[in-house]
């Protein structure tokens, strides 16, 4: 095992803020100074222009929720002419413990053709669907899209259920 | 709890043998020689630990010789009810007494006293925890107390915060709280329940100074996040007493920092 | 609390009008508004008060009733606070809206008013270890405008000193104490007030602290420390209140402005 790595708890001041030092993940700045956000190991990243950036890493799984842009794994829940709902399963590489709730509309289904969707022809109760999060909607769920060549449905059983 | 009908019930009314037994009265006069030992102005030794509780994403246990108290922390996940809705991130918190934590059993169903500390506990830890960064999402913050033998609320307050640190919920400090019992010009650092009570109970003399008073305090924004008092205090002792309280603060910061390492120390090492 | 919805220029506005200590009403940040009190309004309860300071209304009645004493406390009375938000207040209130405000103001007055000098606990219990007087304390918010706890604190108070307590007269038999309420209305005692508290607020709104804020004001400011006061100067209760945190000196210097209010308990 390599040497242990420095470990930071929220509050600890890391280093000033400056053109070379850039607060990352899990960190926050105040009055000048990067402190620690989180509980982890501190890393250094340094780019091509000799910029750092200091970001700590917490436990794996950190404590995620959707976010906008991210890329999101969720099952169909219920389908009705003008939108699907579904659960939030996972965001990126990361499972969630509690699932969250989202909901597609038709005219986000896809980029091309949105007017001759039909949405119980799109996705049926219980496929599996990897999606884009639009916006972080209203109080109720989600809004997502799968209005791209990567995302759509990717796993679902045939209407006999096999 | 919903009550259980078919749960045995006691008598309507009973009272606790506690009530015809000869009070263990505290001598006031003689506060400097305290019932365990310790000097006025001593903590208690603190022992704390984290992942207590499988399930949930963060927990923690503390120990203050016979305080007891345990918290999880679940979450950030998705607010359910719809009037309950906010773009920023939202805080909750449960704070339980155990029916047999103290002298006199406490009934399933939160009392006001419950209600009251859990708002404490929550006033203390919101100003620590980055909430805007948990949008349209909730945490949920567990505080049972196993065994109240006096400074609950600053035993509870310091287990949260650990509690959410070792969920990795991103926060700007930890909060570390601390209590003390005021007693004419003595201030007894970290009562216990017995101390606590004698003063509650004390007959004292008007234009005595006798209550408590429980800082929050943030160490390393060194910000006071919370602070409650109660009884009839002078304004002079009161100030001084909350100094001393932060001092306190300080003191205990380094067993959370500790801890906490130990923890993240404890990941790494199962990970590789 | 605070739910004027303003906007961040607004918001900006109500923060230079602190700083020149001069705020939106004409007042300066140590200044309270003019207040209306009235007693006796309620012939209903045993003591009743109305409190108006500019748009907080709130009003207050005491019933008093006699009931077994409370076993661990064998010697003294007992008060009780509720607080009713009615929905006439704010719509916000309607259903269970306005219960978690209420609890909060409650357990703010319980523990203001929980050090044995508040009122003469002992002359509320009309036989020892047995029966004693229960002092229903009911507030009911009719308007909110800011500044709630100190409002009712002050109307609370009042209704204390408005209440009369039915004098009782005890006579022995063989199966007991017998007690008998007088009929007579004006054969009462009076409850003494002097030592009881009141609530005084301080918000820091920026680096100031203003006291007897407005709705709109209370929305501005980050943290508030609520204290439980008495005439002769000593603090019954403390209480941080808001999301904000705040510096150890400056709970010093707003402990300070707190209790340069002392001459307002003298109602």
């Amino acid at each position: 095992m390599a040497a242990p790595m420095p470990v930071c708890i929220p509050g600890r001041k890391l280093c000033k803020e400056s053109d070379t030092h850039l607060p990352g993940t899990g960190t926050y700045t105040r009055n000048g100074f990067i402190y620690s956000s989180l509980v982890g190991t501190i890393r250094e990243t340094t780019d091509e222009s000799n910029v750092k950036t200091i970001s700590v890493i917490g436990k794996e799984n950190n404590s995620i929720i959707p976010y906008i842009d991210a890329i999101v794994v969720a099952r169909v829940t219920n389908v009705n002419p003008r939108f699907c709902k579904c659960e939030i399963l996972s965001v990126g590489k990361h499972h969630l413990q509690d699932a969250f709730r989202g909901m597609i509309r038709k005219e986000d289904v896809r980029a091309l053709d949105r007017d001759r969707i039909e949405m119980h022809k799109c996705f049926r109760p219980g496929d599996i669907i990897i999606a884009r999060v639009m916006s972080l909607g209203d109080a109720q769920s989600y809004l997502l899209t799968t209005a791209e060549n990567e995302l759509g449905v990717v796993s679902a059983l045939s209407e006999s259920g096999k | 709890m919903p009550l259980d009908t078919r749960r045995l019930t006691g008598p309507e009314s009973s009272q606790s043998p506690y009530n015809f037994a000869p009070v263990n009265k505290l001598d006031l006069t003689q506060l400097d020689k305290r019932p365990d030992g310790r000097s006025i102005k001593k903590l208690r030794p603190l022992f704390l630990r984290t992942n207590v509780v499988s399930q949930a994403r963060g927990s923690s246990y503390i120990e203050m010789n016979e305080t007891k108290v345990i918290c999880a922390v679940y979450g950030p996940r998705e607010v359910l009810r719809r009037e309950d809705f906010s773009l920023k991130g939202q805080l909750t918190c449960d704070f339980k007494f155990t029916t047999f934590s103290c002298r006199q059993r406490r009934q399933y169903q939160q009392d006001s006293q419950e209600k009251d500390l859990s708002v404490l506990v929550l006033e203390a830890l919101e100003p620590a925890v980055c909430l805007h960064k948990y949008p349209k999402s909730q945490i949920n913050i567990f505080i049972t107390v196993l065994q109240h033998d006096g400074s609950a609320l600053s035993a509870a307050i310091t287990c949260a915060s650990v509690a959410l640190a070792s969920a990795g919920i991103e926060m700007y400090d930890l909060v570390v709280a601390s209590s003390a019992a005021i007693c004419g010009s003595v201030t007894l650092i970290d009562p216990t329940a017995q101390e606590e009570d004698a003063l509650l109970k004390a007959t004292v003399k008007p234009d005595n100074n006798a209550g408590s008073v429980t800082v929050a305090f943030l160490p390393s924004l060194s910000q006071v996040s919370a602070i409650s008092s109660d009884g009839e205090l002078s304004f002079e002792i009161l100030n001084k007493s909350m100094q001393e309280c932060v001092a306190n603060c300080q003191k205990l910061y380094p067993v959370l920092e500790h801890t906490l390492v130990k923890h993240q120390q404890e990941l790494e090492a199962g990970r590789s | 609390m605070g739910d004027a919805g303003l906007s961040e220029a607004e918001k900006t506005f109500i923060l230079h009008s602190v700083q020149d200590d001069f705020r939106e009403d004409g007042r300066g940040n140590e200044d309270f508004r003019h207040m209306e009190l009235e007693t006796s309004l309620i012939s209903n309860t045993n003591g009743s008060a109305r409190v108006r300071l500019a748009n907080t209304d709130v009003l207050v009645g005491v019933k008093v009733q006699l009931t077994p004493v409370d076993p661990e406390r064998p010697e003294v009375g007992r008060l009780e606070f509720f607080i009713d938000c009615s929905a006439n207040a704010t719509p916000a209130f309607e259903g269970r809206g306005g219960e978690e405000l209420g609890s909060e103001i409650s357990a703010m007055l319980t523990r203001a008013y929980a050090f044995p000098g508040a009122v003469d606990f002992h002359s509320l219990c009309v036989l020892p270890g047995q029966q004693c007087w229960l002092l229903y304390v009911d507030v009911l918010l009719l308007e909110c405008g800011g500044n709630l706890f100190d409002a009712v604190s002050i109307a609370v108070k009042a209704a204390l000193f408005n209440l009369k307590i039915p004098n009782v007269t005890m006579t022995k038999d063989e199966g007991g104490v017998e007690l008998d309420l007088s009929d007579d209305p004006f054969d009462f005692k009076r409850l003494d007030v002097s030592g009881a508290p009141i609530i005084i607020t301080v918000n820091k709104i920026g680096h100031y602290h203003v006291v007897d804020a407005s709705e709109k004001e209370e929305e501005c400011s980050l943290a508030r420390l609520m204290l439980g006061v008495t005439e002769k100067g000593t603090i019954t209760a403390m209480r941080k209140e808001g999301s904000g945190s705040l510096d150890p000196n400056s709970i010093s210097d707003m402990m300070e402005v707190n209790t340069r209010f002392l001459c307002l308990p003298g109602i």
